[in-house]
């Protein structure tokens, strides 16, 4: 039932329906997978608990029972539990499937919204971030964790240069990642207030880089492109996974967190320039005077 | 008790919902576990108590269907 996009829609890097068939494969087995995920958890924990604000109704995407993590301290009222695939929302409480880029809400639902590694593979980024502003009260949070910048960038090398020496090209195989700065700038496009990126880069050190590629299976963030590449040949993992490891065999993953606030009235905003009522320059000379 | 067991799906939830195509409103249909949108002339299933906000997982309406509405 797939139409072409409209002119002037965002080009369809992903097939979103092979994403939610991936999540859901991987949903049985998550449990033995689910380290970057917890990490992401207890760090969105830790900024929800520096947040003295509370938050009656939260939506929690993409988190597949790590919602449990959660602490008292974040002051998290309900939890409405959404993803993908409805494979990932076992579990008691309300729960919902839908698409980031296509999110089913009336306006204004929400305290907060929580995305955990879901938006890197999105093809609409900021429709999808309007879609989950729109959603969010007046003052209400959004906190969203994604992969970005140089995640997986040894794994892609390694499988290009392989393809290319043995296929003379290559075609892509590990998704593109924004980088930090023009996700900060998509989260102000899309209209938060106080908007916020930074970046968590973690290593894992791969002994057998096969490993590697199971742990991306077992996440469900096994290659979602939309455009699907030949299939890789024995000889050409092989070769691969050796350049891999030649290169130290560690894996980045850079995650990237947004945080952004529905805008509101009594919210502190950035003062208009020339709108100041004193001088800087006399406040200079009175210091220099003393 | 979880909705998973009573297929039920939580009315507060209900009422936060629109189709995720037209972002008009939505009927529930109990006896079918669909929720029902006139202006997309989709049936979103429910399943074991989870609406499934996907068109392209949804039922399309025939014309007397529609008719009924």
């Amino acid at each position: 039932m797939s139409s072409p996009p409209p002119s002037g829609a965002p080009p369809r890097i992903f097939d979103r329906a092979l994403a939610a068939r991936r999540r859901a494969r991987a949903s049985a087995r998550f449990a033995a997978f689910d380290f970057l995920h917890r990490r992401v958890m207890a760090d969105i924990v830790d900024r929800l608990e520096s947040v003295t604000r509370d938050f009656p109704q939260a939506l929690v995407y993409g988190a597949s029972g790590l919602e449990s993590l959660i602490t008292p301290a974040c002051g998290v009222g309900d939890i409405l539990r959404a993803d993908l695939a409805a494979e990932r929302l076992a579990g008691p409480g309300p729960a919902l499937v839908f698409d980031e880029e296509r999110n089913p809400f009336a306006p204004a639902r929400f305290d907060l919204i929580v995305s955990v590694l879901s938006l890197h593979a999105v093809n609409d980024l900021v429709g999808a971030l309007i879609q989950h502003r729109a959603a969010l009260k007046p003052d209400g949070l959004f906190v969203a964790a994604l992969f970005g910048e140089e995640t997986l960038s040894s794994l892609r090398a390694a499988l290009y240069a392989a393809e290319c020496a043995i296929r003379g090209g290559a075609s892509p195989r590990v998704a593109p990642f924004a980088d930090v700065r023009s996700l900060g700038a998509t989260l102000q496009r899309a209209g938060f207030a106080m908007p916020v990126a930074d970046i968590d880069s973690i290593r894992v050190r791969y002994e057998n880089p096969i490993r590697l590629l199971r742990d991306l299976r077992g996440m469900g963030e096994a290659n979602a492109l939309a455009e699907r590449p030949r299939p890789l040949t024995r000889a050409i993992a092989a070769d691969a996974l050796a350049r891999f490891s030649a290169q130290g065999g560690e894996a980045r993953f850079d995650i990237v967190y947004l945080t952004g606030w529905a805008p509101a009235e009594d919210q502190p905003k950035p003062l208009r320039p020339g709108s100041a009522t004193h001088s800087l320059a006399d406040a200079v000379r009175a210091q220099r005077r003393r | 008790m979880s909705d998973a067991q009573t297929g039920e799906v939580d009315p507060k939830l209900l009422e936060m919902l629109v189709c995720p195509q037209t972002r008009g409103p939505l009927v529930y249909d109990r006896e079918k576990g669909e929720l029902v949108s006139k202006g997309a002339r989709l049936a979103y299933p429910i399943r074991d108590g989870v609406p499934i906000m996907l068109p392209e997982e949804a039922r399309p309406l025939a014309d007397d269907e529609l008719a009924k509405l």
